[in-house]
């Protein structure tokens, strides 16, 4: 317990440390130098010393963001070492499930493009896929024996097909369909973010949905 | 699948373990036993192999394919 308190201690810290220095220098730079980069500016920037604060605060912002990154990165590498070694699946909490809501912000994108001139909301779609972690999280340390291996290969390839089925009928529709490039886009971005999230959903669904059978012995 | 007859839960008896002890030391989970038990899963060769180590028995003496 201690441990794990620990190992969040310094990336909590350096986050905070971060946030006080930016929010510091902010102050320096809307005090003392005009807010030169705070407000939006165009590109005709030139160096001036009274910018130094500012520019090391976004050094350290960005350094502090790259280490955290890796070491997110490394803790994940391991964790999956060490569960493989285990030969069990992912602790995982089932209410992680409730991240697939954010799934509904990619109705964003159906605003009228002038409030938000860009499509990107779309891509909001995929994280129904989420969803899928109600039942990953079920099968949360899991010993991954061959009959296990055997259903998440089955699940993965079902899923796949039906993404793939999908993927090919919307290039054919793209193919026949005539309107405008703005439609085609937004509706292609639709659409591969709606897939994308239903096969990481099916994939967790239908692993959890062959366990459960074979468990039942239907 | 192929269809087969298995003997598993006879001899797993007659070396008194239970489905939880035999999935332990053939390294899979319990759920994998009652499937073998009831011939509704066929096994790879090696786990077919880990099996007749643990209860004893050969293999074609186990699992009786026609």
């Amino acid at each position: 317990m201690k441990n794990k308190k620990s190992r969040w201690l310094v990336p909590l810290l350096s986050i905070g440390v971060c946030v006080l220095v930016s929010l510091l220098a902010a102050w320096s730079d809307l005090t003392y130098n005009s807010g030169r980069l705070v407000y939006p500016m165009d590109s005709s920037y030139s160096f001036q010393p009274s910018d130094i604060p500012m520019l090391l605060a976004l050094t350290l912002d960005a350094f502090c963001a790259l280490t955290l990154l890796t070491l997110i990165l490394r803790e994940a590498i391991f964790r999956r070492r060490r569960e493989a070694e285990r030969r069990r699946t992912r602790q995982l909490n089932p209410r992680l499930g409730f991240l697939g809501l954010f799934g509904f912000c990619g109705f964003l994108g159906f605003l009228p493009i002038s409030e938000l001139s860009t499509y990107t909301p779309f891509v909001f779609f995929l994280f129904f896929g989420f969803f899928g972690f109600f039942y990953e999280g079920r099968m949360s340390n899991t010993l991954m024996d061959e009959r296990f291996q055997e259903n998440v290969r089955r699940a993965k390839l079902d899923a796949y097909k039906l993404g793939i089925g999908v993927v090919h009928l919307l290039v054919i529709a793209n193919g026949l369909i005539d309107c405008s490039p703005e439609l085609r886009a937004s509706v292609m971005l639709v659409v591969l973010s709606l897939t994308m999230g239903l096969v990481l959903f099916l994939q967790e669904y239908l692993l959890y949905r062959y366990d459960q059978q074979d468990a039942e012995g239907v | 699948m192929a269809e087969f007859t298995c003997n598993l839960k006879f001899f797993r008896q007659r070396k008194d373990l239970t489905q939880e002890q035999l999935a332990e030391l053939a390294g899979v989970r319990r759920e994998t036993i009652m499937r073998l038990e009831k011939a509704q899963y066929n096994p790879s060769l090696k786990l077919a192999v880990d099996i007749s180590r643990a209860v004893g028995a050969a293999i074609d003496e186990i699992f009786i394919f026609p």
